[in-house]
């Protein structure tokens, strides 16, 4: 116990050598993971910012029809991610559910990391990253969804590390507050997200206002699903197994994450039934690219297979307390999930402005692949997400949940 | 104006315009269009009528003095590209980029003509999605003239107005690093004195008229407001209400 | 010996293609002016095979053999057409359709003329 008084009266070399006591008992195995976790972040760095200073035109395969690619694709897939994991941990510790609650300390802390890594991808896709930090201050403009998506998050990620701090000083008013700040400001940070894109009249793909729905639902997924995987690798991380609290607070986890891929599921067969019913201009040619074209692999197997199908049966199999099942299943939803955004950014774009047209400059899909160095910039993402992980299980010794917390 | 005095206009057709050829294009205008226009003509004319018909809420749609705008003769274009030589040369566009593009349609079974060329550039909407999104408002409606300009300075590269933008009217300029598009000229030539946009002034088949939607006797105001001719904008469906026009003959 | 033979099948191959080769260029082809405007594409095949006119209704009155030699000309315009000249004597509105009707007939723009000198791919390879 006296382990957990760190912020509490301790001094300042107390408190280094404690950590570095806790970083040097690691096994090899931990050391190794969190090494090829730094490089991958650190060749991640090194290509956004070889992109940034010689020009994204040359190292990104974008183009002026096919603006954004896999970088904004990764960038949702992180911040979605934030939002679900400070969704569902906000029902423990926000709404008092006590099941959710022995999650509370990881999750805050992976919806930081998640956040981050969605900030790192994004800082190497904006091309001028400096003057966003001016005139996004001195000169907003508040019709923007964008705007507001990133002023959000940004707020969302100060309040979240002042609550996590605050769990740590064991003020939990403080945090409580923090928390509830946080979780407003994530939804609607997600939801202006999703309205980037489905604000779009002029992409049929996107149109609509289930866009916002859709994001929130799938965020919920998310969250579920990230924190199983955490928490079983954490647990195995530390050779210990878990106590009756976080055992209960995993099958929580699997009941929201099977709600979680119930809606998304019923969303998704109303969406693509909606794109094809009529062949809406457009966005049927996007939905036929997903069903039958170019980007089948990736819905049928990434998108359905992975993220929704395989997931559900196994989260229904293990009936929430098989870890193993559980485990693997959150594990093909983290990778699903990542062909979920990408072909909602991607195949939204394919479609020509001019499709409609008939002309010979606008007849089919618009081709992307991804370039390495944008690939790079990705796995950067889930690097300094493994890195922060990684790091956050020893300095915080397992965020280990107090038994008063409520 | 007034929307009366609008129904009293008298319909001078398109004799104002400086066109010998007027007459044996709409001859042939019937018989082409209804296979050339396919479903984007049946698509628009609905909404072009909505917007644009002489109703009494439609004049509140020239919201600017000058409201600039352009009239595309679509069946003109020839593909020369002299508009896309003179605007890169005008406004400096480098080579990766433009302002404007030609299009080109090819119904192979269509009648007497089965190639069609279609100039576009930024339609300066009234309603400008690339406006809305900009997050920090380096895109604008400028208020003297209803041009939707660039401020460069401002320009995050974030990329969301190329997104947002229906017609494919912006890139990425990497010497101004700025996102760059069509200004109607206003910086080099308008701005100036001058009273055309380069395309237009450039090119050899007047496809391309620019004018001033807010005045009556503007030949683009005079061939939108005639009820008898189809005139159309590109996706209407978008709701971005463009500035500029296009019609046959 | 060998030599003569070689050379003996030579001639009768040059003797049977000959002709057959000559056919194919009995007329001039595609031609594709770049002045004053780039990409108008005049068809022999259609005009000489599809239409049936000889050489001698435009050569030389109109046009001289050599391509080219119109092109270079100053009165080589659309406004000269209308008066009748080149093009013009036939696509007045009664023989042929009208040289101020239907542009995108014969002038196939730069894209056209890009194509024709293998510069940019056919339409249907653009983009799939």
């Amino acid at each position: 116990m006296t382990q957990r008084t760190i912020v509490n009266g301790m001094t300042l070399n107390e408190l280094e050598s404690l950590l570095v006591d806790r970083i040097k008992s690691c096994s090899n195995s931990y050391y190794l993971a969190l090494l090829i976790c730094a490089l991958i972040m650190l060749a991640g760095s090194a290509a956004g910012l070889m992109a940034t200073v010689g020009g994204h035109h040359i190292y990104y395969n974008v183009s002026r029809e096919l603006t954004w690619g896999v970088l904004i694709s990764t960038y949702i897939y992180f911040v979605v991610t934030s939002t679900g994991l400070c969704l569902v941990s906000s029902i423990g510790h926000i709404f008092g559910v006590e099941s959710f609650v022995p999650l509370a300390k990881r999750a805050v802390f992976l919806a930081i990391v998640t956040l981050c890594a969605g900030f790192f991808v994004i800082s190497a896709e904006i091309k001028v990253p400096i003057r966003m930090m001016l005139y996004n201050i001195i000169s907003p403009n508040l019709t923007s969804n964008i705007w507001w998506m990133g002023t959000l998050y940004g707020v969302a990620l100060m309040v979240m590390i002042l609550e996590f701090a605050f769990l740590y000083l064991r003020k939990y008013r403080l945090a409580v507050v923090c928390g509830f700040i946080a979780v407003i400001g994530e939804v609607a940070a997600n939801s202006n997200l999703a309205g980037v894109f489905g604000l779009l009249n002029g992409r049929d793909f996107w149109h609509g206002a289930y866009l916002p729905i859709f994001f929130i639902a799938s965020a919920v997924m998310t969250g579920a699903a990230v924190l199983i995987f955490f928490h079983v690798l954490a647990y195995r991380l530390r050779g210990e197994s878990m106590n009756e609290t976080m055992a209960k607070a995993m099958n929580a986890c699997c009941k929201v994450a099977i709600l979680g891929i119930c809606i998304v599921s019923f969303f998704t067969v109303w969406r693509m039934v909606a794109l094809l019913a009529g062949e809406p201009g457009g966005a049927y040619l996007g939905a036929m690219a997903l069903i039958r074209g170019p980007y089948a692999v990736n819905f049928w197997v990434f998108e359905i297979g992975l993220a929704l199908v395989l997931p559900l049966i196994l989260f229904i199999c293990s009936r929430g307390t098989d870890l193993r099942l559980m485990f693997v299943g959150s594990a093909l939803m983290i990778v699903g999930l990542f062909f979920m955004r990408y072909n909602m950014v991607i195949v939204g774009q394919a479609v020509p402005v001019y499709y409609s047209l008939g002309v010979n400059e606008a007849r089919g899909l618009i081709e992307y692949f991804p370039s390495y160095l944008e690939i790079l910039v990705t796995l950067g993402g889930f690097g300094l997400t493994g890195c922060l992980f990684l790091l956050g299980e020893k300095i915080f010794d397992g965020h280990k949940v107090d038994s008063h917390h409520h | 104006m007034t929307a009366l005095k609008f129904d009293n206009l008298k319909n001078e057709g398109i004799e104002n315009l400086p066109d010998r050829q007027r007459r044996n294009f709409l001859k042939l205008g019937f018989a082409i269009t209804g296979v050339f226009a396919g479903g984007t003509i049946l698509a628009v004319t609905s909404s072009v009528r909505r917007s644009f018909a002489s109703s009494g809420d439609f004049l509140a749609q020239y919201p600017y003095k000058p409201h600039y705008g352009m009239l595309i003769r679509q069946d003109r274009c020839i593909d020369c590209e002299r508009c896309k030589q003179a605007c890169a040369k005008t406004n400096h566009v480098p080579a990766y980029g433009y302002r404007t593009d030609i299009l080109e349609r090819v119904r192979p079974d269509a009648e007497g003509q089965q190639r069609e060329f279609i100039p576009v550039l930024c339609n300066h909407c009234n309603l400008p999605q690339c406006v809305r999104v900009c997050p920090t408002r380096a895109t604008y409606k400028d208020r003297r003239n209803g041009i939707v300009m660039m401020n460069p300075k401002k320009c995050i590269g974030c990329l969301t107005c190329q997104m947002a933008c229906p017609y494919n009217a912006r890139y990425f300029n990497e010497e101004k690093m700025a996102v760059d598009k069509c200004d109607f000229c206003w910086e080099a030539r308008l701005d100036r004195g001058g009273k055309l946009t380069a395309c237009a002034a450039a090119c050899p088949a007047q496809a391309r008229i620019f004018g001033d939607l807010s005045r009556d006797d503007d030949p683009v105001h005079r061939v939108v407001h005639q009820i008898g001719r189809t005139v159309w904008v590109l996706r209407p469906e978008a709701g971005t209400k463009p500035n500029v026009f296009y019609t046959r003959g | 010996m060998r030599l003569f033979f070689i050379c003996l099948i030579c001639g009768l191959v040059l003797l049977i293609a000959g002709p057959g080769f000559a056919e194919d260029v009995d007329h001039g082809g595609d031609i594709h002016f770049k002045q004053p405007v780039v990409g108008v594409l005049f068809s022999h095949t259609l005009h000489v095979e599809e239409l049936g006119l000889e050489c001698d209704s435009c050569h030389e009155g109109l046009f001289a053999y050599e391509a080219g030699t119109a092109e270079a000309k100053d009165d080589f315009t659309m406004k000269s057409l209308a008066e009748g000249n080149y093009c013009g004597a036939c696509h007045d509105g009664s023989t042929a359709f009208s040289s101020e009707t239907r542009c995108a007939v014969c002038h196939e723009g730069v894209k056209g003329y890009k194509r024709a000198l293998g510069l940019i791919n056919a339409p249907e390879h653009d983009r799939k």
